[in-house]
């Protein structure tokens, strides 16, 4: 078979035993690869039972279909498990080189189980897989921890996790070469299982059915990719290129715990303005020629020192706007000690915003807090990401994620905590976006803005199959939700970036199945896959007792309009919630409080 | 007016794409291990030097001078196997300095795929260019390389 390494490696920490299972043509065509292939060995192997940190939780690493293959956009990866933010089921992609390793290295996924009695390294080696002494490396942050496995282990590249994972913080990162599996929490999953790090090499050939036919695709897409507005503006901003479009033009930049929608100081986080003066050069994923990741560098000052691969517009949010934190190398240096540390810089920045927000209403002390933690003071966003990598002082409370936090605070502090199923929001205002609202409701691993990416199609207007989709109203949004979310697991299964649906959409992939894996997919079969993952993952969250009203947004959304800006006035009202998530429900032929219905599953062969 | 490959490291954004199509183009089949150039990586955050393979700027003819068949020459100055020749005995990959020749069953070098290189033509950031050598340079290289 074409495109795959042709095995799944099952490795169990518990007994240190070893084994591996062929993949087949007919897996494959049923889910492509990455979050696809994740999900099915994930449900095939999980006990619903099973809590996020018990020894039996398991965690499926698994590189996209086309990842390791020149595809442009096309080198992801993710891991995914039960997670200990959500208690669902959640992936999260990344860049890095280790998912083309992997493939190179003959498998198509990793499905871990077990807990090590002591630390431990994960090496594989082409057949050579062994679990090495991880204790030399526990302890050490990510880029350290990275740097000295590479060398002992002579390995190509490694993943790995940072104190926060040891320590056990419920949205730690999984990092690899400065690109984080960055949400949910399953670096704390590795943590509970003593796992440091997964170190590979692979030295085998990838095969493709017609290696001229991919030659020549290759450069019509890339000749597209680079005609593009998109890829100009990616090439040389990041991910921050429409921060300033979000914030003025739209007004839904959350800011100040989302008690703000537009961020005044925007003009400083911009990268308009800081890339020509902080960006060294721009720093690609693997097999992306599109590269979006910045080298952004402080050469002086208090900060100076700072190096990190960044800012992404989501940092620019969570550090930034959410805790009203307009100095750019402060934002920078949190920035790192996220990534090194090895926690989720959304999820460690609406903890940050929530607590300066609770300061400024007089509800927690600064002296509770251990430090004057108030909006706009960008040395406390530094000094509480550290605290809360490490889990010292306020740190050891927001390491459990707002939601926990919350409940542990009391004093009806929960009407501030910002989240939908445990998980921290990202940085659209959807009082202004509302399908995006519905998509954060309907994410499987909670406030999410990727799993559907709806924010686009409503931001613009138009996208794919819809024009004139007006942002303020409710209609259509479920079907706009289901579809997309069904759209970007094909992305998230072949391991291509979202970043390149701007000008490649899934009927585009249909000649590069062809040329890949040497036969025809129309349209609907690959669509069909996205439909079939998320019934997948709604059926395991449905078993683990996931239900309506887990749905549901956090009051502030819908009791509190969007203050100012061009979307003053926004809100989504309950019974508009109601009403979107009740469409969406219909559209996906699932039962009301969530379960997904026998005639749907009939209908993709999953009962 | 020779055309040489050359590198501008600082442009480099670690993508591999390079890699990836180097092998496809020359093997048929996707192994960056196989590719005839690398991307280096010496560590995670700092810059990605990018070694070239066409071997022009080395001068210390080294592979050649290995070569126990002789199968290694320089033609119009560009290092070339002739496959032919090689008898896979590995003296010239443990002799290359930049560890750019590969073994097989023959050894495998960048030969420029024959006057179009395709990680040029790939390459989104300028890293690799395919473009007039410098006259004096190439002038030096060639007095090292002796009278080929």
């Amino acid at each position: 078979m074409h495109a795959v390494g042709g095995k799944i490696l099952y490795v169990d920490l518990t007994s240190g035993e070893v084994r591996t299972e062929e993949v087949t043509p007919d897996l494959v065509k049923k889910y492509l690869g990455g979050d696809g292939l994740a999900v099915k060995l994930f449900t095939d192997n999980m006990d619903p039972s099973v809590e996020p940190f018990d020894d039996k939780n398991v965690l499926v690493f698994a590189p996209g279909l086309f990842t390791g293959l020149p595809v442009p956009t096309g080198g992801k990866c993710l891991f995914l498990s039960r997670s200990p933010l959500t208690g669902t089921i959640a992936e999260s992609v990344m860049g890095g080189n280790i998912g083309a390793e992997l493939k190179m290295a003959g498998y198509d996924a990793i499905v871990i189980t077990g807990k090590s009695d002591n630390p431990c390294v994960l090496s594989v080696w082409n057949d050579i897989v062994e679990i090495k002494d991880g204790s030399p490396y526990w302890g050490m942050v990510t880029r350290e921890a990275q740097e000295a496995i590479r060398g002992d282990l002579k390995v190509s590249s490694v993943a790995c996790i940072g104190p926060a994972g040891e320590k056990l913080v419920r949205y730690a990162t999984i990092d690899c070469e400065d690109r984080q599996s960055g949400r949910a929490g399953l670096g704390a999953v590795m943590g509970s299982k003593n796992l440091k790090a997964i170190a590979v090499r692979g030295t085998k050939d990838l095969t493709v059915a017609d290696p001229e036919g991919l030659i020549e695709l290759v450069l019509k897409l890339q000749d597209t990719m680079e005609k593009s507005g998109a890829f100009v503006d990616d090439t040389k901003y990041g991910t921050g290129e429409f921060l300033n479009w979000i914030n003025e033009e739209r007004g839904v930049f959350p800011t100040r715990n989302w008690q703000e929608s537009v961020f005044e100081a925007r003009k400083e986080i911009d990268p308009y303005y800081w890339a020509p003066r902080y960006t060294l050069r721009s720093k690609g994923c693997f097999g992306c020629t599109k590269a979006c990741g910045k080298l952004f560098v402080v050469q002086e000052g208090k900060y100076s020192g700072t190096k990190l691969d960044g800012i992404e517009y989501e940092t620019l949010y969570s550090l930034g706007g959410e805790c009203s934190n307009p100095d750019i190398e402060a934002l920078a240096r949190a920035n790192e000690v996220c990534d090194l540390l090895g926690i989720d810089t959304i999820s460690a920045g609406v903890c940050i915003g929530f607590t300066m927000e609770l300061v400024e209403r007089g509800i927690l002390s600064t002296n509770e807090v251990g430090m004057d933690c108030r909006f706009g003071n960008p040395d406390a966003v530094v000094e509480m990401s550290e605290m809360i990598g490490r889990r010292q002082g306020f740190g050891e409370i927001l390491g459990e994620g707002v939601m926990r936090a919350a409940k542990e605070i009391g004093n009806g502090v929960e009407r501030y905590a910002m989240h939908v199923k445990g998980m921290e929001p990202p940085a659209y205002d959807v009082r202004g976006i509302k399908g995006m609202g519905l998509g954060f409701m309907t994410s499987p691993r909670g406030a999410c803005h990727l799993r559907s990416g709806v924010y686009a199609l409503n931001l613009v207007g138009k996208f794919w199959r819809w024009e004139n989709v007006d942002r303020f109203t409710a209609e259509g949004k479920g079907e706009q939700v289901k579809a997309m979310e069904d759209f970007m697991t094909v992305y998230d299964s072949l391991g291509v970036c979202r970043f390149s649906r701007g000008f490649f959409l899934i009927d585009g992939y249909i000649p590069f199945v062809r040329a890949i894996m040497g036969y025809e997919m129309s349209e609907e079969e690959i669509l069909q896959v996205g439909e079939r993952v998320n019934n997948l993952k709604q059926l395991f969250n449905y078993s683990v007792g996931v239900r309506r009203e887990d749905f549901y947004l956090p009051r502030r959304l819908i009791e509190e309009p969007i203050k100012d800006g061009v979307a003053k006035g926004a809100i989504i009202t309950e019974e508009e919630m109601h009403r979107m998530l009740d469409d969406y429900l219909d559209v996906r032929g699932w039962e009301n409080d969530g379960k997904p219905g026998e005639r749907k599953l009939m209908e993709l062969k999953l009962a | 007016m020779v055309t040489v490959l050359v590198s501008y490291p600082e442009n480099c954004t670690g993508c591999r794409f390079c890699e990836l199509i180097c092998s496809l183009y020359h093997e048929g089949v996707v192994n960056t291990k196989k590719a005839r150039l690398r991307v280096q990586k010496p560590d995670i955050m700092n810059d990605i030097p990018l070694v070239c393979t066409q071997c022009i700027t080395c001068g210390d003819r080294c592979c050649v001078d290995s070569c126990p068949e002789d199968a290694i020459s320089i033609v119009d100055g560009v290092v070339t196997i002739d496959e032919g020749l090689c008898t896979a005995c590995g003296n010239c990959r443990k002799a290359c300095p930049y560890g750019v020749i590969w073994m097989d069953k023959k050894a495998h070098k960048c030969d420029l795929c024959g006057g179009d290189p395709m990680c040029v033509k790939f390459c989104p950031s300028g890293a690799l260019r395919f473009e007039e050598a410098d006259k004096n340079s190439y002038t030096s290289m060639l007095e090292a390389w002796g009278d080929q």
